[in-house]
Parts: structure tokens; C-alpha cells; sequence
């Protein structure tokens, strides 16, 4: 993939003196390149840690919060609920 | 339906378990509470807060995992599914991505005579999403989000299923293992269970798959039969006409019958699935794993095996007492007492008790009969103390007390009459009052015997021996 330094570097606001221009040329084409090749690799299971695992929970019940404590973050309410834009589906 | 198609369908089950407490928090899971009121910052999704795996979720999905034959992933971890929906507050639903807690097995079961295996692809955790409530006084629509963080699991089959009735049978098998399990209260009208249908048709002996629709929308077992009836025809329509089936997504409405068009491939959604960084690998012990299959009961379809051969009793009448765990546990109880016919106590329950369980909408376990006096009152009927007539009227009286139907047989008299010369008193002047019922009899039309008996039954007030009547009838007319 051709990869144009100059106009990415314009797009992100940033300055890059004519020397690095090759340097980071050949570094945007590296990280380009892996993530072309990211849907080919096998990554079933890749991202389980067995060496670094969770503890699960009991299942007893702790008390919930109070709700106007839990509705106090949201900009309309009504009828102890949450209220939103209308949503049909 | 036209016979130069096959239909494939594929289920995909929701079941929300029965734990005390929601999958991540220690709020109740709990149906019907107050809106909001069982919520914390974890279930409603506020920065910062962190989810903390319950580990009855877990096993729970394991024993359903067993009962479906499943293999078991005993280490495996949970993945975020991103989607914008606003009764989902993160905006990603916690669930399991590449490694399902459970895979790869099968459910045996029963349609019609035969014996179908329904592969079961897959069984994953993760959370339920809140309540919407659309309210057209108000200007938006309510969020309630009680239901958010209450456990799932998604039972994901094959596309093996070759019919509407393998998918009702499919269905009606896993709700009734659900509860044979204990694990969920499977109550559809509480959208406890819910299912997504995938339907697709092929021309007969062809190998290969033709798209597949999916429908959402299907609230009951019994809708998803029609779903499918009508979304075959549909698709069959298509092709006949020379069209093609576009993969996409329907909604099912079962008031008008019909499914209409919700989203085509183009909008299908990217869920983005990746681990949750905020929940670690989980491992589940090979011994506790082990632990949880030695639980799981005898399950439906093999009670219903073993009625079968067992106790002599037909496939229906197996199935009818199997599906439902309040009756086979009831059946079974009768049986052990071993104190009369296992098929008379199937009678019993599957004719004048399953009356009533249905004109009152309830439970074997919600009526006051028991094992003890039903037997009782069975084993009176065989040894000839009572007539089936006054068993009946026994009946009447334990369902709601108990009671032993002995004393109610003394309490009512109902005790039967099989003293001979008592009885022919009856037939004598049953038979003097009923002069051309003999007549007839004599001139070779014999089936008014069954006219004779039954009245000589009413004389006696139910009391009579209705064989010896019946012998005693014919003795005394070809005299």
C-alpha cells in the first residue's frame, strides 16, 4: 500500500522535518502491513491466560442502590424510570 | 406446503437462569419488582465499576451443558459484543465470543414415533439487556433496568431441524429439561425463555444450504411452529416465482400471522467482539465439572423410554407424563407404592386429574391430592370394593382433602354390591321394566346389553358390580 508521509502527516496536524520523511515512511508501512495480516492468524483461544485467572461468586444477594441515587445522573426521568428519545423497533 | 422442498431450520435459545443474584452484581434477579429498584452502578453500567462473575451462573450453564451432551470448557473467558441500544446502558453485552462454556452436543428427541438428534452447536453465558416501556402519553420512551445483569444462557443448535414439528418437539424438550434441571423457571409468558428462529429451504436431496432468514419476535413454542410454516411457504413462494431469498432479518407477528422485513445483510450489525478486559480467564475444575454431571436427573426423553417399556404404557401417554416434571415426580411416587397398576395410576392422572390441573390452570403439586390416597383409591377400584363409577366420586373428594378414601367409601357407602342375591333383585326388576330391550336382546340384537347393565348400575346407584351384573343379566334373559 502506498502510504504518502506528507499528506498524513498535514491531516494530522503534525510537522516532520524532510530527513524522517523515509524513516517513518518504512515504519507506517510495518504497521500497516501486520494489520493487513491480523484476519489471517488463528486467534481462537489466543487470549486466554490460565496463569492469570478470576475468582467467581457466591451467588448471595447484597443490597441494590437506592434509585433516585441511581436516576440521579440521568437528564430526564419519569416514573422512576430513565427517560429516552422515543425508540421504536 | 410443496413437497419439492425441504425445510432447514436452526433454533437459537434464550433462558434466563434462576439464581439468586444477577451474573455480575449482587442486585436480585428477580421478575416483576418496582422499575430500577434492583440496580447498582455495576448492572446499570456506570464508569468504573467492575463485574464480578457468579459462579452459580456458571454451573448452572454447565448442567445444562451435560444434559445436552455437550464437551465442557473448562477454562474459558467472556467477550464484549458491542451494539448501540438504549436498553443496554455500556452499550457491549457481556457474552462469550470464540469459547463457549459448553459445545458440540446433541439432544435426542421425540416426533411422532420416531427418534430425532438435534445437534446442539453451542451454550454461552452472558447478560440480559433492561426493559424498554413505550408509552405514547409521554414525549420518549422509559428505560426500566431491573432486567439488565440477569444471567442467560443461549442455547445455539444445528440447522438439523427438517420441520415445524421437530422444532416444537425440539423446543418443548429443552423447556422441560430447563426445569427438570431446576436451573431456569422457563416461563414464557414472563419471557423467561424466548427463541430467534433461522429458516431456510433447499430443493429435496440438493446438499448445500439455501439462505437463511432470521426471525426475531417469536414469544412462544407454539409460534415458532407457525413462523416457520409461514416463512417456508414464504420462501418456496419466492423461488417458485424464479426470485431469490435475500439474507436478512424478520420480525415475527403472531396476531396477524405474518413477518415483516426489520433489516437486510447491508445493515446487519459488527458486533466487534474482544475479551473484556475487566473479567480474567475462568477455570472450572475437571472434578467440579465431573460433580455437576453426577447431578443432573433422569431427564424426559429417557423417562419417556422407560414408561414405555417399563410399565407397558403407549408413547403418548409416556410422553404426556414425562414432559412435565411435577407429574412424573407425582407418577413415579404412585408407582413406588406398589400397590396397584402403574398403567391404572397413568389413567387416573392423564384422564380425570389432568381435568381438572387444566380447568384450573395449575400444577399436579398445587392440589391437595397425594400418591397415598390416589393408590388407595385405585387399589379399592381393582380388588372390586368400589365401582370405577364410585372411584370417580371418591376422586372428587381427595383431590382437595386428605383423605383417606376407606372412610370415604364408608362415609358415602359407596362400597360395591357384589352380593348375588341383592343384585339379582336389581336385575329382575330392571329387566321386568324394560320388557322390548329383552325382546330385542332375544331377536339377536345383543348390544343392548350395555343399555340393560346401565341400568341396573343407576338401580343400584352406582354400587352394583358391573360385571357380575352384566353376567347376571344374560343368565337371567336366556333362562
Amino acid at each position: 500500500m502506498e502510504i504518502d508521509i506528507k499528506r498524513i502527516a498535514k491531516l494530522a496536524k503534525l510537522s516532520i522535518p524532510d530527513e524522517k520523511v523515509e524513516k517513518f515512511q518504512k515504519e507506517m508501512e510495518g504497521i500497516i502491513q501486520m494489520v493487513e495480516n491480523l484476519p489471517n492468524l488463528d486467534t481462537k483461544g489466543a487470549l486466554v491466560d490460565p496463569d492469570n485467572t478470576m475468582e467467581l461468586r457466591k451467588d448471595e444477594v447484597q443490597p441494590s442502590y437506592p434509585r433516585d441515587e441511581m436516576l440521579k445522573n440521568a437528564p430526564t426521568t419519569a416514573a422512576g424510570c430513565v427517560m429516552i428519545p422515543k425508540v421504536v423497533e | 406446503m410443496n413437497n419439492n422442498y425441504e425445510i432447514v431450520v436452526g433454533l437459537e435459545v434464550h433462558a434466563e437462569l434462576s439464581t439468586k443474584t444477577k451474573i455480575f452484581c449482587g442486585c436480585k434477579n428477580e421478575f416483576g419488582a418496582e422499575v430500577n429498584t434492583n440496580v447498582c452502578p455495576v448492572c446499570m453500567g456506570l464508569p468504573g465499576t467492575l463485574p464480578v462473575l457468579n459462579e452459580q451462573v456458571v454451573e448452572y450453564a454447565i448442567k445444562m451443558g451435560h444434559a445436552l451432551n455437550c464437551k465442557i470448557n473448562g477454562t474459558t473467558k467472556q467477550d464484549r459484543k458491542n451494539y448501540f441500544y438504549p436498553d443496554l446502558p455500556k452499550s457491549y453485552q457481556i457474552s462469550q465470543f470464540d469459547i463457549p462454556l459448553c459445545e458440540n452436543g446433541y439432544l435426542d428427541v421425540l416426533v411422532g414415533e420416531e427418534v430425532k438428534r438435534i445437534g446442539v452447536t453451542r451454550i454461552h453465558i452472558e447478560e440480559d439487556a433492561g426493559k424498554l416501556i413505550h408509552d405514547d402519553t409521554l414525549g420518549g420512551t422509559l428505560a426500566d433496568y431491573n432486567r439488565c445483569g440477569v444471567p442467560l444462557i443461549e442455547i445455539v443448535s444445528e440447522p438439523d431441524i427438517r420441520s415445524a414439528d421437530e422444532a416444537k418437539a425440539y423446543l418443548d424438550t429443552i423447556h422441560s429439561i430447563l426445569l427438570y434441571l431446576g436451573i431456569s423457571d422457563a416461563k414464557m409468558q414472563e419471557g423467561s425463555v424466548r427463541c430467534d428462529v433461522n429458516v431456510s429451504v433447499r430443493p429435496v436431496g440438493s446438499k448445500e444450504f439455501g439462505t437463511r432468514v432470521e426471525m426475531k419476535n417469536v414469544n412462544s413454542f407454539s409460534a415458532a411452529h407457525r413462523a416457520i410454516t409461514y416463512e417456508a411457504k414464504r420462501q418456496i413462494k419466492v423461488l417458485e416465482k424464479g426470485g431469490e431469498i435475500q439474507q436478512e432479518t424478520r420480525k415475527w407477528d403472531d396476531a396477524k400471522g405474518v413477518n415483516v422485513i426489520l433489516r437486510t445483510k447491508e445493515d446487519a450489525q459488527d458486533y466487534r467482539y474482544f475479551p473484556d478486559p475487566d473479567l480474567l480467564t475462568f477455570i472450572v475444575s475437571q472434578e467440579k465439572i465431573d460433580q455437576l454431571k453426577s447431578e443432573i436427573p433422569e431427564l424426559p426423553v429417557a423417562k419417556t423410554m422407560r414408561y414405555m417399556s417399563d410399565y407397558g404404557l403407549s408413547r403418548a401417554e409416556s410422553e404426556l407424563l414425562a414432559i412435565n416434571k411435577n407429574t412424573a415426580d407425582f407418577f413415579e411416587e404412585c408407582v413406588n407404592l406398589k400397590k396397584c397398576e402403574p398403567k391404572s395410576i397413568a389413567n387416573w392422572i392423564l384422564g380425570d386429574i389432568f381435568k381438572v390441573v387444566n380447568e384450573r390452570k395449575c400444577e399436579i403439586k398445587d392440589l391437595a391430592i397425594t400418591s397415598k390416597n390416589l393408590v388407595e383409591m385405585i387399589s379399592l377400584i381393582e380388588n372390586k370394593t368400589i365401582s370405577n363409577a364410585a372411584g370417580k366420586t371418591v376422586l372428587e373428594v381427595i383431590i382437595d382433602n386428605d383423605k383417606d378414601p376407606k372412610e370415604i367409601v364408608k362415609e358415602k357407602g359407596l362400597a360395591q354390591v357384589s352380593d348375588t342375591s341383592a343384585l339379582l333383585a336389581i336385575v329382575e326388576k330392571v329387566l321386568s321394566k324394560n320388557e322390548k330391550a329383552v325382546a330385542d336382546y332375544k331377536a339377536g340384537k345383543t348390544n343392548v346389553i350395555g343399555f340393560l347393565v346401565g341400568q341396573c348400575m343407576k338401580e343400584s346407584r352406582g354400587q352394583g358390580n358391573p360385571a357380575m351384573l352384566k353376567d347376571m343379566v344374560i343368565a337371567e334373559i336366556e333362562k
